[in-house]
C-alpha cells in the first residue's frame, strides 16, 4: 500500500494557535504556535509525549476545550471560514456533521445504560434533513442503501428534493436501522443485528472501540480526528483497528487526523506525520521522509530512544532533562535546554516552522 | 549456590465469582492455571501477555500478596507459600516489586523521606537519624534523583521521576529479587528509555536478578535474556530472546510478534492479522486455549490441551504441531 | 542542629499543600460568609466569660421579668412596661435576667459541649469503621450489627433513658447524643477504608512488609480523613441543634442554666406575651448551625479529590 501524499485542497489549517489554561500554578501555556495543515483524503499522524499539546489542539478543533481554557490567538480554517470566530450553536452542528472525534476509552465515552443501537440512531437522529434524502433515495433506488450510497447523498444533497415530501415514523425508523446495520459493517463488527441490543460493558475493547467508529462514520465527516484511539488496547486489536484504519481511508471521503504518543503506529498508518513538543509544531513530513531524513533534534532524539526488535543496544539513548513545566515554558525554543545542538539563538528566537526540503517542514535555528 | 534464584511450579492462582443472595462461589477466574519456570541469578528473565494472560497475577502470586490455591514457588530454595510470618519478612527483604503506575503505587500523603524511611523502619534497617538522612540521600542519587527531592510530595514530580522513587525505595533492603510489573508502560517513550537505562546500571551495580513483565515486545528484546509467554493463564513458549525473535514456534507468539507496530515505513508489510479477541479467563476454551483463534487449529486442538515441553534446546513450547506449522 | 533542619522542610512541604486548599476555599463566598460567622462565634465563645460576668445567671429580679424596651423593635405585646431606665437589646426573661447576657453566656457552654460530642462521636466511629473495614469477615459484620443498633435508637428517648437512671445532668444529655451520633461515622470511615485498601499505594506497602497496623493507622487514616472532617463540620450544627433541642425539652438540670435551648424552653410558655425569649436564643442555634454548615460543604467542595491535583 503506498504512502501517498495528496497534494490537493488543504482542509483544515491550523495557523498560530495559541491557547493557555488557568490553573492554581498559573497559566499554562500549553499551546504556543501551532501551525498544521491537513490535506483532503489523507491520514495525518500527529505524534508527540504527554504534555506536547496534542489533545489540546485536537479539543481546540472541536471546541471542547475545559472552561479554565482560553484561546488567546490563531485560527483554525475549515471549508474557508475560521471555527474560532464560529458560535457554539455553529459548531455543535459542524462537530455533528463534519468533524467527527474518537477518543481512548470508549468505556467512558459510550453511555452504559443505552444500547449500541440506541446511542447509534441517536447519532443518525441528528440529522433528519439526511435521513429523508436517504428514505427518498431508498424508494429511487428500489433496495436497501449501502453506507456509500449514504455517503454519495451527502454530495448530492441539493439534487434530491425533499421538501414536499412526508415521511412516516416507520419510514425513519426503517432507514436508521439500516443505515446502523451497514455502519456497523463497516467497521467489521460481527453480526452487526445483534450488536444493536447489547450493552458497552457486554463488548469487548476492541469491540468498543469500533462502535464508536461507527458513531462517528454515521456523521460523514470530513474530519475524523482519532486521539490515541489504540492506547488502551491489547497489542493484537491494536493491530486490528489500525488495519480497519486503513480501510476506511479508501472507503469513507474524510481526512483522517491520527493523535498518538506512538511514532510506530503512527508510521503504520499515517501519510504524512507531525511532531509535536511543548506546545509547537516541530516537524512535518511525509512517513517515509520522517524516518529517513529526521532533521529535528527532538525527532531525532525521540527515534533513538524506541526499542526496536532486531536491533540490541546495551542502552537506549534518552533526552536528558525533563518536559518543561508549561508554566514557565523556556524562552526561544522550548527545546532549547535539552537539545545538544543549542546556540545562543535558540534562546531567544522562537524558530518559526518552514518548508526545508520537498514537503518537509521544521521548526529549527539550524535549517 | 543453586543457579536459579526462583523456581515456580504448577502454579495456580483462581479467584472465585461469587453470585447469588447466599454468595455461593459460581465458578472461577482462572488467571493463571498452571505454570512453572524458573528465574537464574543474574539473569532478566521476560514475562509478556496480552490482558487476560494473567501475568500480573503471577508477580503478585509469586510474593504471597495474593494466595495461590495450588503449585510452589521457591526462592533460594525456600518455600514462600509456606512461609512463617517471620520467614516472609525475611524474605520481602530480599524480593521486591515495582508496580505499573508510577501514580497510584505511592502514598500521596507521604513526602519521599517519609516513603523511605520507612521503608528503613519495616525491616529494621533504621539505625539512627543522621545515618538514615544519608542513606535516603545516596539512594536517591543512584536512581538519578537528588536531596532537594527529599521533602516533596508524589504529585510534584513527573510519572518518570516516581518510578525512580519507587525504585529507591524497593532498594532501601538491599534486595536481590526485583519483579517489574509494567515499570514503564505508563511512560512517554523517551523517559521509558532512561528509567530502562537505570535499570541495566542497578542490575550491574548491585546484581540483581530481574523479572520483568510487560506486554511490549520491543522492550522485551531491549532488556530480557529469556523470555516466557502467557495466554490466558497458561505459557504457551519459554525461550531465549534471540531464538524467541527469530523463531518462534507458537502461533500466538508469533502474531504477537506481527501485531507490533514497526516504526520504519520502508519497512511495511501486509501483516497477517490475528482475528477475533482476547478471551476472559472466565470461562477459557476447551483443550488449547489458543484454538478459537489459533489459524492452523486442527481437531485435537479442541479437545487435548497441550502441555509445555523442551522443543528445542532451551526453547519449550505449548502446542501440539510445534514446529511443524509453517507461519509464513 | 540538623535534626530540627529536616523536620522543618518537611513542614514546609506540607504547608506548600495547605496553601492549595486555601486556594479552592477562597474561590466560594458563600464559604467565606460561614466562615466569618463560624470565626465571629468561636471568638465569643472563647471571651464570653470575661466579658460577661457569669454569676448575672444567677441574679434573678422579678420586678424586671418579661420586659421589652427595645427601640427599634416592636412586638406589639402588653408587658412593655418597664420600671427601670436600663435598655435591655433583647428583652428580659422570666428572672429578670437581660436576655442578651445570657445569650452571650450561653454560647460557649452550647458551643464546647458540641465540640466534645462531635469530636467524641468522630474519634469513636472512625476507630470502630477502620477496624470494620479493614479487617472484613466476621468482625465487620460484628461491628456493623452493632452500629446498626444503636443507629436505631432516637436520641430523645436514649436521653430519657439516662435521666432516668442517672440523674439529669449535662453529661448525661452528652453521652446520650453523642451514643447516637457517632454510627455514621463508622459507616462513612468503613467506605473509606475499604476503597482505600484497595489502592495500589497499600499494595505496594504489603509488598514492603509493611504491618496491618501501620498500614492502616500510618497511611489509610490520614488519606481518609477529609470526609471525616467535612462530616464532622456539617454535624456540628445537627449537635448543637440536638442537644438544645434535648434541653428545650426539659433535660436541662436548672431551669435557670443559661443555655440557648433552655433559654428557649422559657419562651414556649410565653409565646404571646413574650415571643423574644423563644425567637432570640432559636435564632442563634439557627445561626450557629448554618454557619458551620456552609463551612462543611465549602470544605467538601474544596477538599473533592477529582478537583485536586
Amino acid at each position: 500500500m503506498a504512502h501517498h501524499i495528496s497534494k490537493k485542497e488543504v482542509i483544515l489549517e491550523i495557523k498560530n494557535l495559541k491557547v493557555n489554561f488557568t490553573t492554581y500554578r498559573g497559566i499554562v501555556k500549553a499551546l504556543n504556535h501551532v501551525n498544521l495543515k491537513l490535506y483532503a483524503h489523507e491520514v495525518l499522524g500527529l505524534v508527540g509525549e504527554s504534555g506536547c499539546g496534542k489533545s489540546v489542539t485536537a479539543l481546540t478543533i472541536v471546541n471542547l476545550l475545559p472552561e479554565n481554557a482560553q484561546v488567546v490567538d490563531g485560527q483554525i480554517i475549515f471549508k474557508g471560514e475560521d471555527l474560532l470566530k464560529k458560535s457554539k450553536e455553529e459548531l455543535r452542528f459542524i462537530r455533528a456533521s463534519e468533524i467527527a472525534s474518537i477518543f481512548q476509552d470508549p468505556m467512558t465515552f459510550l453511555n452504559p445504560v443505552l444500547t449500541i443501537g440506541e446511542q447509534l440512531k441517536e447519532v443518525f437522529m441528528l440529522n433528519k434533513e439526511a435521513l429523508k434524502q436517504a428514505i427518498v433515495k431508498k424508494k429511487v433506488l428500489k433496495r436497501k442503501l449501502s453506507y456509500s450510497d449514504f455517503l454519495s447523498l451527502k454530495k448530492e444533497a441539493n439534487d434530491v428534493p425533499i421538501d414536499n415530501i412526508n415521511v412516516s415514523k416507520k419510514d425513519i425508523k426503517e432507514i436508521v436501522k439500516d443505515l446502523c446495520i451497514e455502519v456497523l459493517k463497516i467497521v467489521k463488527l460481527p453480526d452487526p443485528e445483534r450488536i444493536l441490543h447489547q450493552y458497552p460493558f457486554e463488548l469487548s475493547g476492541g469491540m468498543r472501540q469500533r462502535c464508536m467508529i461507527a458513531m462517528a462514520l454515521a456523521r460523514r465527516p470530513s474530519i475524523l480526528l482519532a486521539d490515541e484511539i489504540t492506547t488502551a488496547l491489547d497489542v493484537t486489536i491494536q493491530a486490528q483497528i489500525l488495519h480497519l484504519i486503513k480501510e476506511l481511508r479508501d472507503i469513507i471521503d474524510a481526512s483522517i487526523l491520527l493523535i498518538t504518543h506512538d511514532i510506530a503506529v503512527a508510521a503504520e498508518v499515517a501519510d504524512r506525520i507531525a511532531v509535536m513538543y511543548a506546545g509547537d509544531v516541530v516537524e512535518v513530513a511525509s512517513s517515509i521522509d520522517i524516518f529517513k531524513n529526521t532533521l529535528h533534534p527532538y525527532t531525532k532524539m525521540l527515534m533513538k530512544s524506541i526499542p526496536i526488535i532486531g536491533k540490541l543496544t546495551e542502552k537506549l539513548e534518552f533526552i536528558p532533562g525533563t518536559v518543561p513545566d508549561l508554566v514557565n515554558p523556556p524562552s526561544g525554543c522550548r527545546f532549547h535546554p535539552r537539545c545538544p545542538y543549542a546556540k545562543e539563538k535558540c534562546k531567544t528566537d522562537t524558530p518559526e516552522i518552514k518548508e526545508v526540503a520537498k514537503d518537509h517542514e521544521v521548526a529549527c535555528h539550524l535549517y | 549456590m543453586n543457579k536459579n534464584l526462583l523456581i515456580v511450579k504448577d502454579l495456580k492462582t483462581w479467584f472465585p465469582i461469587k453470585s447469588g443472595i447466599l454468595q455461593r462461589t459460581v465458578g472461577y477466574v482462572k488467571a493463571v492455571d498452571g505454570i512453572s519456570f524458573s528465574i537464574h541469578k543474574g539473569e532478566t528473565f521476560g514475562l509478556v501477555g496480552e490482558s487476560g494472560s494473567g501475568k500480573t497475577t503471577v508477580a503478585r502470586s509469586i510474593l504471597k500478596l495474593i494466595k495461590p490455591i495450588a503449585g510452589s514457588v521457591y526462592f533460594d530454595n525456600i518455600d514462600i507459600l509456606n512461609a512463617s510470618g517471620k520467614e516472609l519478612m525475611k524474605l520481602r527483604r530480599r524480593m521486591q516489586i515495582i508496580f505499573q503506575d508510577p501514580y497510584a503505587s505511592l502514598d500521596p500523603r507521604q513526602t519521599v523521606n517519609s516513603m523511605l524511611i520507612e521503608a528503613m523502619k519495616i525491616h529494621g534497617v533504621f539505625l539512627n537519624r543522621i545515618e538514615a538522612h544519608e542513606k535516603a540521600i545516596e539512594l536517591l542519587t543512584k536512581v538519578g534523583l537528588s536531596e532537594e527531592h527529599l521533602y516533596r510530595f508524589p504529585h510534584e514530580f513527573s510519572g518518570g521521576q516516581r518510578q525512580r522513587i519507587a525504585i529507591a525505595r524497593a532498594l532501601v533492603t538491599n534486595p536481590e529479587f526485583l519483579i517489574l510489573d509494567e515499570p514503564t508502560s505508563f511512560l512517554d517513550v523517551s523517559v521509558q528509555a532512561s528509567v530502562l537505562n537505570l535499570l541495566k546500571d542497578l542490575q550491574k551495580e548491585y546484581n540483581l536478578t530481574y523479572l520483568f513483565i510487560t506486554h511490549n515486545l520491543a522492550v522485551i528484546y531491549h532488556m530480557c535474556n529469556r523470555v516466557a509467554v502467557m495466554y490466558l493463564g497458561k505459557i504457551v513458549e519459554i525461550a531465549n530472546k534471540e531464538e524467541l525473535f527469530r523463531f518462534p514456534m507458537h502461533p500466538y507468539t508469533f502474531h504477537l510478534i506481527e501485531a507490533i507496530p514497526i516504526p520504519n515505513p520502508e519497512k511495511y508489510k501486509e501483516k497477517i492479522l490475528l482475528k477475533g479477541d482476547v478471551p476472559s479467563p472466565v470461562n477459557p476454551p476447551s483443550g488449547c486455549r489458543f484454538h478459537p483463534r489459533c489459524p492452523y487449529a486442527k481437531e485435537k486442538c479442541k479437545t487435548d490441551t497441550p502441555e509445555i515441553k523442551e522443543v528445542a534446546k532451551d526453547h519449550e513450547v505449548a502446542c501440539h504441531y510445534a514446529g511443524e506449522v509453517s507461519f509464513y | 542542629m540538623t535534626a530540627s533542619r529536616f523536620r522543618r522542610s518537611e513542614w514546609e512541604a506540607r504547608i506548600a499543600d495547605l496553601k492549595f486548599t486555601l486556594y479552592f476555599l477562597r474561590k466560594n463566598s458563600l464559604v467565606i460568609s460561614g466562615l466569618i460567622m463560624a470565626s465571629f462565634f468561636i471568638i465569643l465563645a472563647l471571651i464570653a466569660n470575661y466579658i460577661i460576668d457569669p454569676s448575672l445567671a444567677y441574679e434573678f429580679d422579678i420586678s424586671r421579668k418579661l420586659i421589652w424596651n427595645n427601640p427599634i423593635i416592636n412586638f406589639g405585646t402588653s408587658s412593655t412596661i418597664s420600671y427601670t431606665n436600663e435598655i435591655f437589646l433583647l428583652g428580659t426573661d422570666i428572672y429578670g435576667r437581660d436576655l442578651l447576657k445570657m445569650i452571650i453566656l450561653a454560647i460557649p457552654l452550647d458551643m464546647y459541649v458540641a465540640f466534645i460530642i462531635t469530636v467524641g462521636a468522630a474519634i469513636f466511629g472512625v476507630l470502630l469503621g477502620a477496624i470494620a473495614g479493614y479487617a472484613g469477615g466476621k468482625i465487620d459484620e460484628i461491628l456493623l450489627r452493632i452500629t446498626d443498633i444503636f443507629l436505631a435508637f432516637p436520641g430523645i428517648v436514649l436521653a430519657l433513658v439516662f435521666a432516668a437512671m442517672f440523674g439529669r445532668t449535662i453529661e448525661n444529655v452528652m453521652l446520650a447524643v453523642l451514643l447516637v451520633w457517632w454510627p455514621p461515622y463508622v459507616r462513612l470511615m468503613r467506605a473509606q477504608v475499604l476503597s482505600e485498601k484497595e489502592k495500589l499505594y497499600v499494595e505496594a506497602l504489603k509488598a514492603l512488609g509493611a504491618s496491618p497496623f501501620r498500614i492502616l493507622f500510618k497511611h489509610i487514616l490520614p488519606n481518609s480523613i477529609y470526609p471525616i472532617l467535612v462530616q464532622m463540620t456539617l454535624d456540628y450544627g445537627g449537635v448543637i441543634l440536638t442537644f438544645s433541642a434535648l434541653m428545650f425539652l426539659g433535660f436541662s438540670p436548672s431551669p435557670a442554666l443559661p443555655e440557648l435551648g433552655n433559654l428557649a424552653s422559657q419562651g414556649y410558655f410565653h409565646i404571646f406575651d413574650a415571643p423574644w425569649l423563644l425567637i432570640f436564643p432559636g435564632l442563634v442555634i439557627v445561626v450557629i448551625a448554618l454557619a458551620f454548615n456552609l463551612v462543611g460543604d465549602g470544605l467538601r467542595d474544596a477538599l473533592d479529590p477529582r478537583l485536586r491535583r
